[in-house]
Parts: C-alpha cells; structure tokens; sequence
C-alpha cells in the first residue's frame, strides 16, 4: 500500500472534517437513546474516564468488543481509546479488526454533552463520538487507482512495445517491460521458423540476456515445447526446462507459463518467476482476477508486438536481400582509368531507384553503363536490374557500344512482350574505356534517350558530347546515337541523369547550365571527387525537397600514371 | 620517399603525411601509413593523430583562404583511401560480443571522414560496427535500426547548423528505444547541444567515444542520468521550432536580401558569398532551435576570421545582419540573437574598413 494516494495507514489520523454541529447542541430528548438506535453512524459515550456510558447499535456493530460500562480500550480501536483520553485527535481513520475482515473507521468528535440529561446519567466531561464505517469508500478509491495503475502499465507497455519492429529488441523489451511489475523474474521462449530465441530479465539483473537455440533442441523440453503451442497445463519440471534451454540457472520460487495467444506468426510463451498473479486466483477476488487480465493483456500484447516484428522481419530481409543485389555495384579498381560515382535515390528508406551504373572491367576495354528507367522506387528498381543483367549478358556477345545497344532495345521489348506488362522504357548511356598506354583512355559511347555526356578537361574547359539517340524499350526500329572521345590525363566525361539537371530547389531545376558552372572548378580532381562534390552542390542545391533519383558516373585517364 | 628509418613520432609522421596530402599524393599517402604500421605504430595513433590530425590542418588551412574547396577534398578523398588502406593492412580483430553499433554522419553532413574513423576505432574496441556513411538521411537511419537493431547509434557532425536534422535522427532512434551517442564539434565544445537535441551522450572525439562506450556499453551516458519519457532539454520549445522553421523556409529569400545589402553593385550574387550567407542563416536557425545565442555569436566571429576568396568579408558581417534583423522582426527570438551577434562581431560599425 506504501506511496498510494489515498490509502489509510492503519491507526492514521486526520484532521477534523466539516466542523461538528455548533456546541452546546440542544439537550437530548428524554427519550434520547432510542433516538440514537436508528443512526447508521455509531454513536459512542465516554465519559472522562475513558469508560463508555453509551454505544449504539451501529457503533456496537462497528466495534464488536465495545461494553457499555467498561474502558473503552476493550474495544481494541486504538486511536479511539486515545483520542477518548487525551481529547484529540478529533478525527481520525483507522483500520480494525472485525469478524467479518478488515473495517476502515473514520471517526470525528461530537460536542461536548453539557450538563443536560443524555442518556443514561450524563456527567460532565462526556464526550461523544461519532465513528462510520467507511470500508466500501475505501475498497471503491482502492480499486479505482489499481486500475488506473495497470492501465497506465499497458499503456506504457503497448508504448514500448511498439515502437520496435525487431525482433531481439522486441524479446528483450518483452521481459524487461514484465520485471518487476508482473513477477520478479521473466523469460520469453519465442519460436520463428527454425529459430528458437529466448530472452531473460530479472530484477536487479542489468539489460536483458538473450540467446538462440535450435528448433531440433526443443525436443529436451518437452513441457516448454507444449506451452509454445498453448497448452498451459504444465509439468513441475518448467523451471529445470528453462535451465536446460537457456543456460541460466533457474531461480527458487514458483514459476507460471503464459503462453501467448496464436498470432499465426510466431510461437511463445512468456515464463514468470514468482509471479505476482498466482496459478489460479480465487474467483471470488477481484483483486486477483483484475491482476490475472492484466497478465493476459500484456501477454496479449507481447503477442502482437512480437508477430509485427517477426512479419516486419521477413519483409525487411525480402527487401534488403532484393536491394542489395540491385544497389549501386562498387567500383573496380582499374590499372590505367579512374572511375567516380554518385548515387541518390528518391526513396532514401530504399537506397534503390530506377537509376543505375554498371561497370565491368576488361583486359583490354572496361565496359560502362548509366540509365535510367521510368518510375521510382522498388518497381523501378526491379526493371533497372533486368536492364543491367541483360547488359551484363549481352555485352559478352557484342562489345561495340553502337551494336549492343539495340540489341539490348530488342532484349527489353521481348521481355515486356512475354508479360502482361505495359512497356517501360529506358534511357542510357554506355560504352567502354580502353586506355591508351601512353595516359589517355579512349571512349565509345552510344546513347539512347539519356542526356549528353559532358567532358572536363584539366583546362576547366568543358565540352557537351554531341551525340543523342531514341529511347530505350519504345520501339524495335529505334535508332541511336554514337560517338567516341579521347580523354587525356586529368580528363572526365562525365554520365549523369536527368535527376541531376532536373532537381527542384526552392526556386529553380538545377539544370545544365549550373551544372557546367559547377564543373570547372573540380578540373584535375580526382573522378571520385568530382562525383562526391556535384552530389553535394545538388542536394544543397535542392535544400530538402524531394528529388528524383540521381546518379553520376565519371571515366577519367588519371593524371599521375602518365 | 621511405626512408632507411621512417619516423614512428605522430608529429613527424603527420608532418609527412600532409605534405603528400598537399602535393594530392595518394599513393605517397597510403605508404606514409603503412610503413607506419610496420615500423610498430599503432592503427589508432595512425587513424587518430596522423590522418584525422593532418585533416584538421587542411581544414585550417582552408579556412584561412590556403587551400581551395577542391583541394580540401582531394585531400578528403586520399585520406578516406588512406583510411581503407590502413583496415586491410591492420584489420581489426573480431568483435567481442560487447555490442552493435552504427555509426552515421547527419543528414546533409558531408564531412564523413570522422565517423568513419571513429568506426575504425570503436571496431578496435571490440564493437561489431555498421558505417552508414556521410549525409544519411533520417528515414534511411530509421529503417536500419529497425532492421539491424544495434545496441546504440552513434552520430558525427562537425557543423552545428545540422543541428535540426539531429533531433530529426535522435527522435527515429529514441522511438525505437535505441540510445544515441553523439559526437563531433557540431554539439558544442562540452556537448550541450548534444543535449539540447535529446542525445543520451556526448563525446569530443573517436578515442573519448571508445572510453565512454567501454565505461558503460549501454548508457545513457550523460551524467544527470536517464529520462524515458523524453522530456529531457529544451529544443522542443514551440517558438524554438517555429522561429526555425520561418528561417529553413524564407533561407533564399534571406541570402538573396542579405547579399542585396552587402553588395549593392554586384548584379549576380557569386556563390561564394551566397553560401556563406546560406551558413550564417543555417546558424541562425540552429540557434534558435536550440535556445542558445552562443551558437550563433560563435559562428559570427568566426566567419569574421576566416578568409574565402569572393565569400563574406569581415566589413560585411554587419550590414548582412542588419538586413536579416530587418526583415526578422517578426521573430522574437531570432530578432533578439542578431541583435546580440554585433556583439560577438567585435562590434564593428558597418562603414568602417
């Protein structure tokens, strides 16, 4: 009861309520102690010996051991014989013991009785007490803050909970969330797939422990194993099971399964050690049956938390195992040509767009690729890794930017053609590097629909690559364009998409000509440097507006093997 | 370039290695480190007082109008090389169970280079580490650690005008219960403005970090303890967020009115001048945010200090404030740090110079 609002120490005293009734009050009737008979509060008389003169039926109820004629003290209400004694307090609360359980008492002195003639032979000096049982006040503000206290707890719970979409912190929060609040001790046993995970927390034990077994040792606990499935009714031997299954030694006391509810997702149960709710509660306690929907709840909710994580679980690998094999490849390392990159998608949760590069290192030619496919997001991603697996494959067939290109057309309308799809198309740009020997690197390009590659040259000078074609995936006789570039040393051509020129600051597109002023101030870095600083004037340039997915890819001879 | 005996001192050895950073010598570079670590150096003396030492130098000597942004990059760039050089030469052991953390720059933080060592180390440390890299935007962060889950996220800024974006990022982990270890100049030179976002912990740099983390694994890490409801430091005030957000939206309208009061003659405004003008309305705004006009005056004199060929001059400080606390009254607080900024200027007049 300790730190609750409201809730009486025993013997607690209190300060006088609404003041009595203005002394002297009037003389009592001749007929004074029938009157006192049908009161509902007690009526207590004591004269200044602390003896009671008189007691009415309610009082009599209240206080069993109270005799007219005898010490007030027999009545075992301590604070009453004090108060009798001493004259104060003059209100108090105090709990008693009863036959019928426990009473709450509140208490408040009458007036004085004067000189008059109450019942039966007043005397100066009596005083009078009025006491009123006030037990279902008590048990209804008792109830009302127990509740307020576990809806708070799940609110809290259900808060926390939530807010976590993986699985291991879902466990561990699970337990520790349960300690102490529910028991002193909790384990979470959780199987998803083959993967069996439990999670441990224990008062005063510091951040949760957690560990992993597998589904095929399952079988030496077998009484854990049919909690999993629901089954509650439960051997003597859980808490050696858990031992076994966890490592951890199992701690004295009782223990209690929980088993949370089928979710279809996930298969758990969460095991107490000294649990605050017992086995099985006594029907007849609210107390104890408030407790146990408590436990239920939180179970409950431990469940939905623990199957959202586990679906968000699966669908995040889905999406990382898809968004790995289609994110931005890492350069290659090529003897005789430097290569740059940036990439930005538009969905930045995906890290994937319809944008992409390629390259592919040769002997003799390293083979390049940057396009960009209609749409954004993972549908684009996924059209834009046909894209470049096709170019991957094709390109081992045919090496001349200028005939691999419309073989590709042919490969993307075929495969639309297959699938009740719309057609997509695609613009790009690709080609291959061959260095020279003597420092420059020669380029073949061939573009479909993509904007002009740009050159850079040490001087600061920069150059737009006059060459253009139709798009890629529109139609079978398509024609696009070619055109061949010698880099010296320090020189760039830069590939770049639309989302670079096209991006949306606060007032403008960022367009070509911003683009070609930003260039010639990266003349003679290194391409990588050149990518990473034409990413950085962009997004500064779009200064948090959403954007299309942006990419670069730089070729360059480098200046120091020359 | 190597010699018989190569100097295993961290003072010689960041001496050497910023004359290759200087003559753009990636390869140079890299040896400098190696034989570095072959002579007995070791990796976090390497990564911490040769390569992030020598960084801090290229960023004195841009400030102080030596070395151009371009420059300053390339030498960027070489060192990140330098950095993955020195990690497949002295790989760091295998975590030790100790924890997960991840490490990212904040959104539109392009300095990634800190974090990036500060990954190294802690790796060193036994952390199982994931890079996120530089500008990670906070949607990306969220994402990770729902998927990953790590112990603990840490974030690396040098400029506090990303301070905004930082709360943005401390709230996607707090809601997931991950705590934040911030790190780098952008939260103040005693970390209150790690603080000030809702950060659990501060650290000046990649070695106090590794101390911190080593000392308590789990946090929070700031000394007045833990608040889970979240109600910790101020930057939530309404008229913080609010004064912040007339500045983020009206920031082009502002440069473009400053740069109109600065230099009246100039037709274009040169994109020196407008970013360093963008700078001090960020600044503005991440004061504001945080409540604390320190930031800002902070930023003033420095500005004040610093010389970038075409950017603002020191004689234009003045009347840029001006222009912006003309057309800011409406904004009390904003009002109230420009108003105060001509102190931290030096209190020069606008005509002198």
């Amino acid at each position: 009861m300790e730190g609750r609002r409201g809730a009486p120490t025993r013997d607690a005293t209190r300060v006088p309520g609404p003041p009595s009734p203005a002394a002297p009050v009037t003389p009592a009737p001749p007929d004074g102690p029938a009157l006192l008979e049908g009161f509902e509060e007690g009526v207590v008389v004591c004269d200044r010996a602390g003896v009671v003169r008189a007691a009415n039926p309610a009082a009599r109820t209240l206080l069993p051991g109270l005799r007219v004629g005898e010490v007030v003290d027999v009545a075992h209400c301590e604070v009453l014989a004090r108060a009798v004694r001493d004259g104060v307090p003059e209100g108090f609360e105090a709990v008693v013991e009863h036959p019928g359980g426990e009473r709450h008492v509140r208490g408040r002195r009458g007036p004085g009785l004067g000189t008059s003639p109450p019942p039966p032979e007043p005397q100066d000096g009596d005083s009078t007490w009025y006491l009123r049982d006030v037990t279902g006040e008590h048990a209804r503000t008792d109830t009302l803050l127990a509740a307020q206290e576990r809806a708070a707890f799940l609110a809290e719970a259900g808060r926390a909970l939530h807010g976590v979409l993986h699985l291991d912190r879902t466990a561990r929060r699970v337990v520790a969330l349960a300690v102490p609040r529910l028991a002193a001790g909790a384990t979470l046993v959780l199987r998803h797939d083959d993967t069996v995970t439990w999670a441990r927390a224990e008062l005063g034990g510091g951040r949760p422990r957690l560990g992993r077994v597998g589904a095929a040792d399952l079988a030496r606990v077998p009484a854990l194993t049919a909690a999993l499935t629901g089954d509650e009714s439960l051997g003597p031997w859980l808490a050696d099971e858990l031992a076994t299954l966890t490592g951890l030694g199992a701690r004295p006391g009782p223990v209690r399964a929980c088993p949370v509810p089928i979710t279809g997702v996930v298969e758990a149960v969460v095991v107490l050690a000294d649990p605050r709710s017992a086995d099985a509660p006594a029907r007849d306690d609210p107390l104890a049956a408030a407790e146990e929907d408590l436990l239920t709840s939180y179970v409950a909710r431990a469940g939905t938390a623990l199957a959202a994580a586990a679906l968000h679980e699966e669908q995040a690998h889905l999406g990382a195992v898809l968004q790995e094999s289609l994110a931005a490849p890492r350069l290659p390392a090529t003897p005789g040509i430097a290569w740059g990159a940036a990439y930005r998608p538009a969905r930045e949760t995906m890290r994937v767009g319809g944008d992409f590069y390629e390259v592919a290192q040769g002997a003799e030619r390293s083979a390049f690729l940057l396009g960009d496919v209609c749409g954004k997001g993972i549908e684009a991603a996924v059209l834009s890794g046909r894209v470049r697996q096709s170019w991957h494959a094709l390109r081992l067939l045919e090496d001349r930017p200028g005939r691999l290109l419309p073989l590709l057309n042919t490969a993307l309308l075929d495969a639309v053609a297959t699938r009740d799809e719309s057609p997509r198309f695609a613009t790009m740009v690709l080609g291959d590097a061959r260095p020279v020997g003597d420092g420059t690197v020669e380029l073949r390009l061939a573009t479909g629909g993509h904007p002009p590659p740009l050159v850079l040259r040490t001087t600061g000078e920069v150059e737009t690559v006059a060459v253009s074609g139709m798009l890629v995936g529109g139609i079978r006789e398509a024609r696009f364009g070619e055109a061949e570039v010698l880099l010296r040393p320090g020189d760039v051509c830069l590939l770049y998409s639309d989302g670079v020129v096209e991006a949306r600051g606060p007032g403008d597109f960022f367009g070509e000509e911003r683009l070609a002023a930003a260039l010639p101030r990266c003349a003679g870095a290194p391409a990588a440097v050149l990518c990473e600083q034409l990413e950085q004037t962009v997004v500064s340039w779009l200064d948090g507006h959403d954007h299309d997915d942006v990419a670069m890819l730089a070729i360059q001879a480098p200046r120091s093997e020359a | 370039m190597t010699t018989a005996s190569p100097p295993t001192d961290a003072i010689s050895l960041r001496a050497s290695y910023l004359d290759r950073l200087a003559d753009a010598d990636e390869r140079g570079a890299v040896a400098v480190a190696l034989d570095a670590l072959d002579a007995g150096v070791d990796p976090e003396t390497v990564l911490l007082d040769v390569v992030a030492g020598a960084q801090r130098e290229v960023g004195d000597r841009w400030a102080a109008g030596e070395w151009t942004v371009v420059q300053e990059h390339v030498a960027t760039h070489i060192s990140e090389r330098v950095v993955a050089a020195v990690a497949v030469h002295a790989p760091a052991p295998a975590p030790t169970g100790v924890g997960t953390v991840a490490v990212a720059c904040l959104d539109g933080e392009w300095h990634g280079l800190p974090a990036r060592l500060l990954a190294e180390v802690l790796a060193r440390h036994g952390w199982a580490v994931e890079f996120l890299g530089a500008s990670v935007p906070a949607a990306q962060l969220a994402t990770h650690v729902h998927r990953v889950g790590p112990d603990l996220v840490a974030i690396s800024s040098s400029l506090p005008s990303r301070l905004p974006a930082a709360r943005r990022m401390v709230e996607a982990c707090r809601a997931t219960g991950t705590p934040v270890l911030a790190g780098g100049p952008a939260f103040g030179t005693d970390g209150r403005w790690a603080r000030a976002v809702g950060a659990d912990g501060w650290a000046p740099d990649a070695r106090a970090a590794a101390a911190v983390l080593a000392a308590s694994p789990d946090g929070p890490w700031f000394a007045d303890g833990h608040d889970p409801a979240g109600t910790r430091g101020t930057p939530g005030d309404r008229s913080g967020r609010e004064e912040q957000a007339v500045l983020h939206a009206r920031r082009g309208e502002l440069v473009a009115l400053a740069a109109a009061a600065v230099r009246p003659d100039a037709g274009e405004v040169s994109e020196e001048l407008a970013d360093d003008l963008g700078h001090l309305v960020d600044f503005l705004a991440a004061a504001v945010f945080v409540d604390d006009p320190t930031l800002f005056d902070g930023f003033v004199h420095w500005v004040g200090t610093v010389t970038i060929p075409a950017g603002l001059r020191t004689t234009e400080v003045a009347p840029a404030l001006d222009a912006l606390s003309a057309a800011l009254a409406d904004s009390p607080r904003t009002a109230r740090f420009l108003r105060g900024a001509h102190g931290a200027h030096g209190g020069l007049p606008a005509a002198v110079g």
